[in-house]
């Protein structure tokens, strides 16, 4: 269908500043990057970014209802320590522990978005305030760090399927899930009339609460699913750092992405884009010799920069009308609305 | 002088909205613009007011020439308009969006006390004896009222000279409509500029001097003067053909699909009324009347004081318009942009969203039939579907109307009460008779209950099988059909005067905004 490909067309557009920038980068690093442009490293890109990715999605979506879930970083620590305590302690098979994990991400998420959804609390101070606790309840695990998860759990972190990294693989299967949800399921159109406006989707009997319920219990989830991957990933669960300020590393994805805070707008495709994006601009500047300080101005930079660049394009299109959406280029309306009168 | 605009031309999106436009304005004159849907009214008002940036042409306003004007330019030339879509700011109370942008200052601060004085004042010459608190929040006031308030709004700088209203009148009645014309014949022996967009017709010769009617971005019509024309040349010179009312069939007496019994309300009620299957009843009331309160009640927007509704015979209790819509229930509401229009998302998922669900096989969407009961959608409302993909912001103040009563016309869902708010506010003659046909049909065809608000009387005789007339939230009369006309409307519903416009509280509101 044609109109559906000029939506999308449109989509792409809308992402092109980012598009622009990625591809500049990467030129970038390619050239200059002595070893980046190598497949083990960008496989290991790739790993690094699987997480953030899972992560942004899932408040991705939150965001394009016009909500917001600052709890995520916690929520990925405390569920990847209880199923650390949990396999180390408790001798739980690993299978279990994760199973666990998940579900406690979700019922914190459940919490969220009963409060928010149900009891009208603002999301931003209703997840702040989920961001603290349960880093709290980390600690209350344990203030230490759990090791040692034995081979069988190692595979989820880092063994490989088709010579791809697993959580790749997740990752992967969660952006294509959030894209089928997002285009070809009733409740995702209902995600972009509720973040749109809420009155009018409530008018057309949309049920705008249980719509930003459901999004806070996946972001959760999703969340406990990250925290998992990563002490998997590296072999242990550190209850002081494991997912501290991840909340603002994907907050910085999905706006680089083009998810406007006021909801209603945004793709799967930009936050992935949006995730890459930072993880190649981070691992680019490591290979690069830059330090650590240097490499996070560079990341707040790049959310200020892209945000101007989308800022110009917005203005530069309501100069234009929407010609940036008409397929053809705009030669021919302006030779009509030139001719002398 | 006079304001004068030569050649303008604006393209959107590769298709033109204006091409090649020329217009003038005397002093001391009221200039009707009129046209079609999507004709280019807004936008040429838009190149005035500085909103919109012309690809082509001149705008000339007392002897200054410009190829296009910044906002502050225009205000600066005194140009002042009354956009078709409020640009007030709910929550900024009536003073407050009186001034904005224009504060009155000393030292830097807002010389508080002062505004509102000033604005009590202006609001009670603009409207008489009609009260409008000046602390209210604008966010509760009803549509009409808000209008009211923007009319203020733009006297109340110092040097207008161009005044223009786009639609002013869309949801007032005749009465509050006459406010409105006071004052612009006041504004008019004063020497001002007066454009005035409008598509109720007999307001064209009531207040304007000279007509001009655009089609498809083009001049159909040039500073007629209104003398030398009657309604018909006018209607055909906006629609391009004539338009004839169709005969209708008389509804004989049927089962009650509506049945309100003593419901009462936030500014209503008791209400008794039944409405039977294939029946089409039109509320007639002023400002203030309650009618919108009463559709937004049996919609479950707002929760009842007493009383039962009945669908079908089954008492009901929609708890909210979801509740409401699975009993069959539809409302098309009054305030379009804020409780219909998703204008971020485009002319599709408006039309659809009440039926994305119903289509889906386990949630998942069947695109084709949805491309179907958004291609009849489109067909029974004359929507261009070259539109289907525009966003709805995008979209002409009328055509966004067609969206929202195609969807509910046309939607998935059974629909037994088609409940309707100002059904065709902005929406042009030609269409507007079309969609009077249509209701009709598909209310004779399908059994359903119409139900629909108006304050346009004429709209209430050319819809209506029986006229329900309300003031201050009581059914004051009813008129059959064979004693529908438009004089007994008027009289039964301002014997005792308009009443006072009144708040909007009592909502169930969905939930403010967190984030
Ligand atoms: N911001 C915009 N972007 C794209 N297209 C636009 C925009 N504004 C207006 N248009 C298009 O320009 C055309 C003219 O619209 P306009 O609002 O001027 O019509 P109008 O005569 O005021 O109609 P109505 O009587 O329904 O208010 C329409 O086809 C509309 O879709
Ligand atoms: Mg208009």
């Amino acid at each position: 269908m044609p109109k559906k490909l000029r939506g999308r067309a449109a989509d792409f557009i809308f992402a092109a500043p980012l598009t622009v920038a990625f591809v500049v980068m990467f030129g970038f690093f390619a050239i200059y990057g002595d070893g980046f442009f190598e497949a083990d490293n960008l496989q290991n890109v790739a790993l690094q970014s699987a997480a953030l990715c899972i992560v942004a999605v899932a408040i991705g979506l939150v965001m394009i209802a016009g909500y917001i879930d600052l709890s995520v970083g916690s929520v990925m620590g405390f569920s990847g320590v209880a199923a650390g305590y949990l396999i180390t302690q408790s001798h739980w098979s690993p299978v279990w522990a994760s199973i666990v994990g998940v579900a406690l991400g979700a019922l914190s998420g459940l919490v969220n978005g009963v409060l928010v959804a149900y009891l009208r609390f603002s999301a931003l101070i209703v997840t702040l305030g989920a961001l603290t606790i349960l880093r709290g309840a980390t600690f209350a695990i344990t203030p230490q760090t759990f090791y040692d998860f034995g081979p069988g759990f190692a595979v989820f972190g880092s063994g490989h399927f088709l010579s791809v990294p697993i959580p790749v693989w997740i990752a992967a299967a969660v952006c294509i899930a959030a894209t089928v949800f997002l285009q070809y399921t009733a409740g995702g159109r209902h995600v972009y009339a509720v973040g749109v406006s809420q009155e009018a989707a409530y008018f057309s009997g949309i049920n705008v609460r249980r719509i930003p319920l459901f999004l806070f219990v996946v972001s959760g989830a999703a969340a406990g699913l990250a925290g998992i991957i990563t002490i998997a990933r590296i072999d242990a669960a550190p209850s002081g750092s494991l997912g501290v300020g991840f909340e603002l590393s994907a907050l910085t994805a999905v706006l680089l992405g083009g998810v406007s805070f006021a909801g209603g707008r945004g793709s799967v495709f930009g936050i992935l884009l949006g995730v890459l994006f930072l993880g190649i601009l981070q691992n680019g500047l490591a290979i690069m010799n830059v330090s650590f300080a240097n490499q996070q101005i560079a990341n707040g930079l790049a959310l200020v920069v892209a945000t101007a660049l989308e800022a110009g394009s917005a203005w530069l299109s309501r100069r234009m009308g929407v010609r940036r959406l008409a397929r053809r280029p705009v030669t021919t309306p302006v030779a009509v609305g030139r001719e002398p009168a | 002088m006079a304001v004068s605009i030569r050649g303008l031309s604006k393209v959107f999106g590769g298709s033109p909205a204006l091409s090649g436009v020329d217009f003038e304005v005397g002093a001391g004159e009221v200039h009707a613009l009129l046209g079609p849907n999507g004709a280019g009214k807004s936008t040429l008002i838009r190149c005035l007011s500085g909103a919109v940036q012309p690809d082509a042409g001149t705008i000339v306003i007392e002897d200054e020439v410009y190829t296009e004007l910044s906002p502050k330019q225009a205000i600066e030339a005194g140009v002042a308009v009354i956009y078709q879509n409020t640009s007030l700011i709910p929550s900024l109370t009536v003073t407050e969006n009186v001034f904005l942008g224009e504060e009155l200052t000393r030292w830097g601060f807002v010389r508080r006390g002062t505004q509102r004085k000033e604005a009590a004042a202006l609001l009670h010459t603009l409207l008489g004896s009609a009260e409008i608190d000046p602390d209210g929040q604008v966010g509760s006031l009803p549509l009409a009222t808000r209008q009211l308030v923007e009319v203020a709004k733009a006297l109340s700088r110092a040097n207008v000279k161009l005044l223009i209203l786009d639609e002013p009148t869309a949801a007032l009645t005749e009465s509050e409509a006459h406010i409105i014309f006071d004052r612009l014949r006041r504004l008019r022996s004063q020497g001002l500029h007066i454009i005035y967009i409008t598509h109720r017709l007999q307001e064209v010769f009531e207040i304007a001097d000279r007509v001009t009617v655009l089609r498809d971005g083009k001049v159909a019509l040039a500073g007629q003067s209104v003398a030398n024309l009657d309604a018909t040349a006018v209607v055909t010179a906006i629609a391009g053909a004539r338009v004839v009312h169709p005969p209708r069939d008389e509804v004989g007496a049927s089962r009650p699909v509506l049945t309100l019994s003593g419901l009462s309300g936030t500014r209503f009620g008791p209400v008794d009324l039944e409405v039977g299957a294939g029946e089409v009843v039109g509320l007639f009331g002023a400002l203030g009347s309650g009618r919108s309160e009463l559709l937004e009640t049996i919609f479950g927007a707002r929760a009842p004081d007493a009383g039962r509704i009945l669908v079908n015979g089954h008492a009901i209790d929609p708890r909210k318009p979801a509740g409401a819509i699975a009993e069959g229930i539809a409302l098309v509401p009054a305030d379009r942009l804020r409780q219909a229009l998703l204008g971020e998302l485009d002319a599709t998922d408006n039309v659809l969203l009440p039926s994305y669900l119903k289509l889906a096989l386990f949630g998942f969407r069947r695109l084709a039939a949805e491309r179907r009961v958004f291609a009849s959608a489109a067909a029974e409302t004359s929507f261009p579907t070259a539109l289907a993909h525009r966003r709805g912001r995008q979209l002409s103040g009328g055509t966004q109307q067609k969206l929202i009563v195609g969807r509910w016309l046309r939607s998935a869902r059974p629909i037994h009460v088609l409940m309707m708010d100002e059904p065709t506010q902005g929406v042009d003659v030609g269409t507007r008779s079309e969609l009077y046909k249509i209701i009709l049909e598909s209310a004779r065809r399908d059994g359903r209950a119409v139900l629909f608000a108006s304050s346009d009387h004429e709209e209430v005789v050319a819809l209506a099988d029986r006229a329900v007339v309300m003031k201050a939230g009581r059914v004051v009369t009813e008129f059959q059909r064979s004693r529908l006309t438009e004089d007994n409307l008027i009289q039964a519903a301002h014997l005792d005067g308009a009443e006072g416009p009144a708040g909007n509280a009592g909502w169930r509101q969905p939930g403010a905004r967190h984030a």
